[in-house]
């Protein structure tokens, strides 16, 4: 049986630079009235200076809170009239923002993202930041301090990266830097980071080409290009650990948790691609090897549909991930072991049809994230911010669907080695034992 | 220096509608399919009247284990490989329950629409139910649950659910069950529900996507050709709402956040102001720029976000307001979310609330149902609760029609400040005295089992 791969997997798009740097990427699509409007800025946690952990995304919150000529709140209560919805995440590399709209008001979100990329800080005041502050603050005791297992991504930072590595400290950073951050930090992170020189613009869906570029033009031609921007703090890292590293908590947690993280070269590399047909023939889907092993046959993983995957890291390293709560009553040494069995035997060869079947689902999961505008501009911003060149996109699908079963063998042997793993886990607290801090 | 254009004015709007789909008994079957021209992935999926509010009392949970166990072998394949069938369409599996329906089935490339409804089919119709299947099905659920159970928001939904309601209503447990429910939960239970209401009488095929050559009469008739057997049970829950003011408290100690929420019992799917309530509700906690969101985020910092909305269930409902707050600020984060409900009670809105609200709902919907996915859970939606065909395009218009007279009504008569219920759960120590102060009730103290 052939993969599955449908006929529609390239997507226009049309690309120009305005006279400030700013890149404009346009994808047509008419299908239904709305669009999406996407920007991202090169800046994320990885750019922030030591005693500024967190200071990339506690501005993203400033980023909301007025301009020159938008009133505080009035940012989301423009783009929730429009009937639209929108956000704006933070994460190692970088930082967008983000609105998806009934066509018709593309204009005025454009007008909107211009005002706060070039007037944000005639609006930005003491009371803003203490307030977004406290609500920062109090988004990382909701999804980390308050929270079973809540430390872990921030304990992989520290247990994958060394002291002084940008990616050593995780994106929402440490409370005690969050309490110094101060007004001036702000004015200087804008005035050092934010301008159209380095952003990227992109807008899919229901709008003529001519016309995005036109609205582009008239909206942010009038922010002044910054010229130049500090060079980010160096990245260079081996792709592999030196050894195996390993780290136990003892935490209020209802059951063993075990997450296995190895150092793989960044995303935009070939070994990245490998490794997302590995981890899906590893660990994607109910067809996958360590499904049908550790959760149908020997029952001693809780189900995922997704139980390896990879982040999206440029600079030196990134990570791929396998997350493994035990069942109740198993020991966690037993699920470890019968993982690590379960990666060794991948050196055992792997059968076109598991090649097939993990193409066929990275097919569709490509396919089902770039039919949303939303998906498809941030999509594009993503490769022009992290890659510089849009038109990559059109070539995501083609390298996964060329990995070869060979390749997958030999790069998972090399990332997924015993030398080139920490494992990270979680131990419940007996009733009354204090539990980490 | 910045010189920018001056704010534009909107656009002509394009014009908008749901998707047009087409109705057709096809074996006796119904059949629902909206062709939308140009998408690469389609919709097959079932809508089963069998959500978890028919569940009988003592068997809370087994809807949601019916739908997990259909895709644990079926038609001769054993439950890896049903799994392995699927992904080599480029299928993903969904099963799953709400109170309201039970729905499975796979988004797919086109291509791959008769497979995909072949093994949709087979997993509804020919599921094999094994004993180890069942067994196991049942058991990672139950640890599933201990691993929820430790997340304070989900002690702090369940808390509130089993005070909101008589213990006799199946809207006191939690749609998911309980462990005890499930502990308590035997194979034949499970076979036994799967038979009363997977039949033929209750389901709805749902075809999505790009339909042009495809063959929507032979995809209905490999669901339902020759699919014997007639539904029975699907008995809707007794409501028995409690009234009068009580507090819960949950004692997490070292929590360094309280989950506070303050609600009600509320109202079903198909009350006359249905509109004008959930408008209504919009601005008290359902936007960004919501009253709750505005006082406890943007001006006080208590959370990352407050938000408060109605439930509204085929057969009844609840009313919540919610927050995850610093600890320390327990006392008047929680006086500040009833206040806000009881000033919306007591004065209703703002005539320009009411038109941004208007406004965001209605123009939400062409975002809302742009994608394939979402066009079939719309369709699933006007399946299961039994809607018109112009159900969508009447709700939009509906709500660009509602009234200050009708949501200041509303929230007169929806919002019932003297019924509170008050759930918290967090480090009891910090708070607990000055609870009483605060009017919302007798207070109860339990240990978080964990």
């Amino acid at each position: 049986m052939l993969t599955v791969v449908p006929p529609f997997v390239s997507y226009p798009f049309a690309t120009r630079t305005l006279d400030n740097g700013l890149q404009v990427i346009v994808s047509e699509d008419r299908l239904a009235p709305v669009v999406a409007v996407n920007i991202w800025y090169d800046v994320g946690s990885r750019h922030e200076t030591p005693g500024h952990t967190g200071f990339a995304h506690l501005f993203e919150h400033l980023m909301f809170q007025g301009s020159a000529n938008v009133a505080r709140g009035e940012h989301f209560s423009t783009v929730n009239a429009a009937g639209g919805t929108l956000n704006g995440t933070t994460w190692c590399d970088r930082t967008n923002y983000y609105e998806t709209v009934p066509s018709h008001h593309l204009a005025t979100m454009l007008w909107l993202e211009a005002d706060r990329m070039g007037g944000l800080l005639d609006a930005l005041d003491q009371d803003n930041l203490d307030n977004q502050r406290d609500v920062v603050k109090n988004e990382k005791r909701q999804t980390r301090d308050n929270q079973p297992y809540g430390s872990w991504l921030d304990r992989l930072h520290e247990l994958s990266y060394p002291e002084g590595h940008p990616y050593h400290h995780s994106t929402i950073g440490s409370m005690a830097d969050l309490d110094a951050a101060s007004l001036d930090d702000a004015r200087s992170f804008y005035a050092t980071w934010y301008g159209p020189d380095n952003a990227v613009l992109s807008i899919v869906g229901d709008v003529d080409t001519e016309e995005a570029f036109g609205l582009a033009e008239q909206y942010f031609a009038g922010i002044a290009a910054k010229g130049s921007y500090p060079a980010p703090p160096p990245t260079d890292i081996s792709p592999r650990l030196a050894g195996e590293v390993r780290a136990t908590v003892t935490d209020r947690v209802p059951v063993s948790r075990a997450f296995v993280a190895y150092r793989t070269a960044p995303f935009g590399t070939t070994e990245y691609d490998v490794m997302q047909v590995a981890a899906t023939i590893l660990g994607g889907g109910r067809g996958s090897r360590l499904y049908k092993s550790l959760v149908l046959d020997q029952q001693l993983l809780q189900p995922s549909d997704a139980i390896v995957e990879s982040w999206p890291f440029v600079g030196g390293a990134t990570l791929t991930i396998a997350d493994l709560p035990v069942r109740e009553g198993v020991s966690v040494e037993t699920l470890e072991a019968a993982y690590h069995a379960e990666v060794e035997r991948l050196a055992d060869g792997i059968t076109e049809e598991e090649l097939d079947r993990a193409k066929a689902l990275l097919t569709s999961q490509w396919l089902h994230h770039m039919a949303s505008v939303d998906g498809r501009a941030d999509t594009f911003s993503e490769y022009a911010t992290l890659l510089g060149d849009p038109a990559l996109v059109n070539e995501a699908l083609p390298r996964l669907l060329r990995v070869t079963a060979q390749d997958v063998l030999r790069v998972a042997s090399e990332v997924m080695a015993p030398d080139n793993r920490v494992v990270l886990t979680f131990l419940p607290a007996a009733d009354g034992e204090e539990a980490a801090a | 220096m910045t010189q920018l254009a001056p704010r534009p004015a909107p656009g002509a709007p394009r014009d908008w509608h749901f998707p047009s789909f087409e109705r057709r008994t096809v074996a006796g079957g119904r059949v629902i399919s909206a062709h939308l021209p140009g998408r690469p992935l389609a919709v097959t999926s079932l809508v089963f009247d069998a959500g978890a509010a028919l569940e009988p009392r003592g068997h809370e949970g087994v809807a949601e284990i019916v739908a997990r166990a259909l895709s644990e072998g079926a038609a001769g394949r054993d439950a890896y490989e049903f799994g392995v069938a699927g992904e080599r369409l480029g299928a993903g599996w969904r099963a799953s329950t709400d109170w309201d329906s039970l729905r499975a089935g796979f988004e797919v490339p086109v291509s791959e629409l008769p497979a995909a409804t072949q093994l949709l089919a087979d997993a509804v119709r020919d599921a094999t139910f094994s004993d180890d299947a069942l067994d196991r099905v049942l058991d990672e659920r139950i640890d599933e649950i201990s691993i929820e159970r430790s997340q304070p928001a989900v002690l702090a939904a369940e808390a509130l659910g089993a005070s909101l309601f008589a213990p006799t209503s199946r809207y006191a447990a939690p749609d998911g069950g309980t462990q005890s429910s499930l502990d308590a939960l035997g194979r034949e239970d499970i076979r036994r529900y799967r038979d009363a209401r997977l039949r033929m009488e209750t389901a709805t095929l749902l075809l999505v996507g790009d339909l042009s050559g495809v063959d929507v009469d032979a995809l209905g008739a490999t669901v339902f050709d020759g699919w014997e057997g007639a539904a029975s049970g699907g008995t809707p829950p007794d409501v028995e709402p409690r009234t009068g003011r009580r507090t819960v408290v949950v004692d997490r100690p070292g929590s360094v956040q309280s989950v506070v929420m303050v609600g009600h019992d509320g109202p079903s799917r198909s009350v006359e102001d249905y509109v004008a309530m959930t408008t209504m509700a919009l601005v008290l906690g359902g936007m960004f720029s919501s009253r709750l969101n505005m006082k406890i985020r943007e001006e006080k910092g208590y959370a990352y976000g407050a938000f408060g909305g109605f439930d509204a269930r085929k057969h009844g409902g609840i009313f919540v307001a919610r927050a995850s707050v610093q600890s320390e600020v327990t006392i008047p984060a929680l006086a500040d979310i009833v206040a806000e409900i009881e000033r919306v009670h007591a004065d209703g809105l703002l005539a320009e609330e009411l038109e941004q609200a208007r406004a965001y709902r209605a123009g939400v919907f062409p975002v809302n149902f742009a994608g394939v996915a979402p066009v079939a859970s719309g369709l699933g939606d006007i399946a299961s609760h039994g809607f018109p065909d112009d159900h969508f395009d009447r709700l939009r218009a509906r709500i660009l029609d509602v009234t200050l007279d009708e949501v200041n009504q509303a929230a007169r008569s929806r919002l019932r400040p003297a019924d509170f219920v008050t759930v918290i759960v967090g480090d009891a120590a910090g708070f607990v005295d000055d609870l009483p102060g605060l009017g919302l009730g007798e207070v109860e103290i339990v240990r978080d089992g964990l």
